[in-house]
């Protein structure tokens, strides 16, 4: 099964595909940001304050955090790449092929570890598919509060 | 306002971004399985007593999409509401919900009374087990009515 595309004609079927943002409008940021909800535990916490780099105009590797906007609330939220551009994932007993200009974006909690914080199952593109690059945001690279959590933000948990 | 409160204000972020979770009700009761699984005993009933045609292809089509949404309601207790530590109380609780979904399937292509009849048991075995796990106080708003 694949997830509908959320755009009317696969991006990379049309000339000049799906483009992050331009340096201008993304310079604004945000620079900074703080989590709410438990699905990236435990490697962030809600609560936790991060400094991201809004800069990026490609989707980082596989392991990497980003903040984009997500497919189905058009809200901020944050995710861990899991595979960009023409990887296949794994999904439904078949696998999916990422398109150039896409990523697969996971959560690290697993459905206990978020009923466990008191939130139900986490969402990631198990549920809202490949997210186009032009819903990347910026790549979340370190976590400066609160005081006592700062430091860098810990690697994937292993692959489920 | 002291130099330590203003700072933690310039610091923290104003900008959320959501680890987003799903964000389940949390009320589960077997009984709208059962609701649907009676629509389609009796269905199968009304079936069997009107030789109409047109009236007979109304009544399959309804059973069927009854029949799923029995097995929608009896997955989403099987995911949403039991959770591992529930197999110490039913201990037979996955093959409970695996009979139960077959007979769905089941009472979804036949015209068989007693096919509809087993799947109403079924769904009492089911509530059995959500009763035994405290989901009437744990699920409902106060209880189960009546």
């Amino acid at each position: 099964m694949t997830p509908e595309p959320a755009d009317p004609a696969p991006a990379s079927a049309r000339p000049g595909a799906v483009r992050a943002a331009g340096l201008r409008e993304r310079i604004r940021g945000p620079w900074r940001v703080i989590v709410a909800e438990a699905s990236m535990l435990p490697a962030i916490a809600p609560g936790d304050w991060l400094l991201v780099n809004p800069t990026i105009r490609r989707w980082p590797k596989a392991g990497s955090l980003v903040v984009f906007r997500e497919p189905e609330t058009d809200e901020l939220a944050i995710k861990r790449v899991y595979a960009t551009g023409g990887a296949r994932v794994p999904f439904n007993g078949g696998y999916i092929v990422i398109r150039e200009d896409e990523a697969w974006l996971t959560a690290d909690a697993t459905r206990e570890v978020a009923e466990a914080a008191g939130f139900g199952p986490p969402i990631d593109s198990d549920r809202f598919g490949p997210v186009p690059v032009d819903r990347l945001v910026g790549n979340a690279w370190f976590r400066y509060g609160p005081p006592g959590r700062i430091g860098r933000i810990d690697s994937p948990p292993p692959p489920r | 306002m002291t130099i330590r409160r203003l700072l933690v204000s310039a610091l923290t972020p104003k900008t959320t971004v959501r680890g987003h979770c799903d964000l389940p009700c949390g009320v589960y009761d077997p009984e709208q399985a059962r609701i649907e699984a009676e629509s389609c005993y009796r269905i199968v009933e009304k079936y069997g007593a009107n030789e109409d045609m047109g009236f007979r292809t109304r009544a399959i089509a309804i059973k069927e999409e009854r029949a799923d949404l029995v097995k929608h309601h009896l997955d989403v207790l099987w995911h949403d509401y039991f959770k591992p530590e529930h197999l110490e109380t039913v201990p037979n609780l996955h093959d409970l919900f695996w009979q139960a979904t077959k007979q769905a399937s089941k009472v979804k292509a036949s015209t068989d009374l007693a096919d509809a009849k087993r799947l109403l048991e079924l769904i009492d075995e089911v509530d059995a087990a959500w009763k035994a796990t405290g989901g009437p106080a744990k699920t409902r708003v106060a209880g189960r009515p009546g």
